[in-house]
């Protein structure tokens, strides 16, 4: 049974940069708290898939360290995987070899020491439960966006994980399927600490708990009340009219 | 007819078409097509080391294809991209097969026979090397099959494998070890011409009819046996190398497959 604790994911002084000129990470640190729902907010090309990569140990910081409820996890993946798992963006999945959603969550389960009937019926349970059982033996070529964000959040849910990092998770998925996703995402956020990406600050702002403005580097940090100020997001965006509508619905 | 012919051709196809698979999931077309270049200067090198020191020409060249074959993993890990890593192999191994051959041809020529590495050539193989070449071919068969899981997902996604606790890296080196093995291991049997077709083409039928990933290793490895297992039967009688029947068989049910 799945023991409901607080969750604490930090970053201390982090220095992240592929060269000279491309720094993704400035000496940034936080603290995120869960149960519930961190979303981290930034344009597109703004560095947020690397700040996932370096929380998950498969990026060394050039300076600074990531801990799980105090555990020092830097640059160590298999270490950061004991805690964490995640949900990578739509298109650096491959979808060109038949393999079906049983599959994939059936070989995320191996970590869990699972074998035979126990672990199929462990995969099924795991997508009965994301809501996609009914195309669990099609291949992941067959589905739709939605399908496979779901199929991809029961694969990392099957890793048991008390922390879940989602990078753009509606991204690639129809306006009814993002707001089924959300609320899967919430109903996990419940039990788990959440950090998802998305480059849209409208469809995370009324479910999430705490935001992170990101753009090379963190931005500002806090409450919709806090982050959801024009200036504020005119710092990470540039542009005003998708963050006009953001205040709108505040 | 002699069984030792089927049992070797169908062993080479086993092997080579149970690899296939894990090819494809880790798109390792490139290195799979660049392997038998290596495999032939490793039983270049391995035929003179063997008349040099005394030593059994096959183990020599199982040897010397490894860390051959590990210079391309350590390049791609060194973050070099897996085309010019595999011009770079390619360069290297088949300017030096070349170099390797003319030793053999011109130092031991009454005692070497390249052309049966060239062409393949399972009828003559003698009991012992049908032995060897079983024993290799059911061991590479049987670890396929244990580490494909795996494979495909790091296949599908490496970063997830890596979080999941896969060693990915050591993973790479044990594949490439498989590979190289399978490669030298039935290049006698498959001969140099024909072997990529062996490992590339059971999986590309595969991916057109399987519905899932156990059946693309299923539908890979039976395919491919019974192509082995065809050829030699067919060879007497259109007077052909089982080798070239192999492939043309195989390349039939691929045409085949694209009628589905």
């Amino acid at each position: 049974m799945h023991v409901h604790r607080d969750i604490v994911l930090e970053g201390r002084n982090l220095v992240f940069a592929y060269g000279a000129d491309e720094v993704i990470l400035k000496g940034d640190s936080f603290e995120f708290r869960g149960p519930g729902l961190v979303t981290v907010l930034g344009p597109n090309g703004s560095g947020k898939t690397t700040f996932f990569k370096v929380l998950l140990g498969l990026l060394k910081p050039q300076e600074g360290r990531v801990l799980v409820n105090g555990v020092d996890v830097t640059g160590d993946p298999v270490k950061a995987g004991r805690f964490m798992s995640y949900v990578p963006q739509l298109s650096s999945l491959r979808r060109d070899i038949p393999v079906t959603p049983l599959e994939v969550v059936e070989a995320a389960l191996r970590s869990r020491g699972l074998h035979g009937r126990a672990r199929r019926g462990a995969a099924v349970k795991l997508l009965e439960e994301v809501g996609v059982s009914e195309v669990m033996s099609r291949t992941l070529g067959e589905l739709s966006g939605g399908q496979l964000q779901r199929v991809l959040i029961a694969r990392a849910l099957a890793r048991d994980t008390d922390i879940l990092l989602l990078d753009e998770p509606l991204s690639g998925v129809d306006p009814r399927g993002r707001e089924g996703l959300l609320e899967l995402v919430r109903e996990i956020a419940q039990r788990k600490l959440i950090v998802m990406t998305t480059h849209d600050p409208v469809q995370a702002l009324k479910r999430s708990d705490y935001f992170v403005v990101f753009n090379r580097g963190i931005v500002a940090q806090g409450s919709p009340y806090d982050i959801y100020k024009l200036d504020i997001l005119r710092k990470a965006y540039g542009t005003v009219l998708e963050i006009e509508k953001c205040l709108h619905v505040l | 007819m002699d069984l030792r012919w089927f049992l070797v051709m169908g062993g080479a196809a086993l092997a080579l078409s149970s690899m296939s698979p894990i090819v494809a999931a880790r798109r390792l077309g490139f290195f799979a097509s660049a392997l038998p270049h290596s495999a032939l200067l490793a039983v270049s090198l391995g035929y003179v080391l063997s008349r040099v020191l005394g030593l059994d020409p096959f183990a020599c060249s199982l040897l010397l294809s490894l860390p051959i074959s590990y210079t391309f993993t350590f390049l791609l890990h060194r973050g070099v991209d897996a085309e010019i890593a595999t011009s770079v192999f390619v360069a290297f191994t088949s300017s030096s097969s070349v170099a390797a051959m003319y030793l053999v041809l011109t130092r031991f020529p009454a005692e070497a026979s390249l052309w049966s590495y060239i062409l393949g050539d399972p009828l003559l193989v003698s009991w012992s090397e049908a032995l060897t070449i079983l024993l290799l071919a059911a061991l590479l068969t049987a670890a396929a099959v244990l580490v494909y899981e795996v494979e495909v997902m790091i296949g599908l996604d490496a970063d997830f494998a890596r979080v999941s606790g896969v060693r990915v890296e050591l993973r790479d080196y044990l594949l490439t070890t498989m590979l190289t093995l399978a490669s030298v291991g039935m290049l006698r049997v498959v001969g140099f011409v024909v072997q990529h077709v062996a490992i590339l083409l059971p999986a590309a039928i595969g991916t057109r009819v399987a519905r899932n990933a156990r059946q693309l290793m299923l539908v890979s490895v039976t395919l491919s046996f019974l192509a082995g297992i065809l050829s030699v039967a067919l060879a007497s009688v259109v007077d052909m190398p089982p080798s070239a029947v192999y492939g043309l068989l195989l390349m039939a049910a691929y045409v085949l497959s694209l009628l589905r």
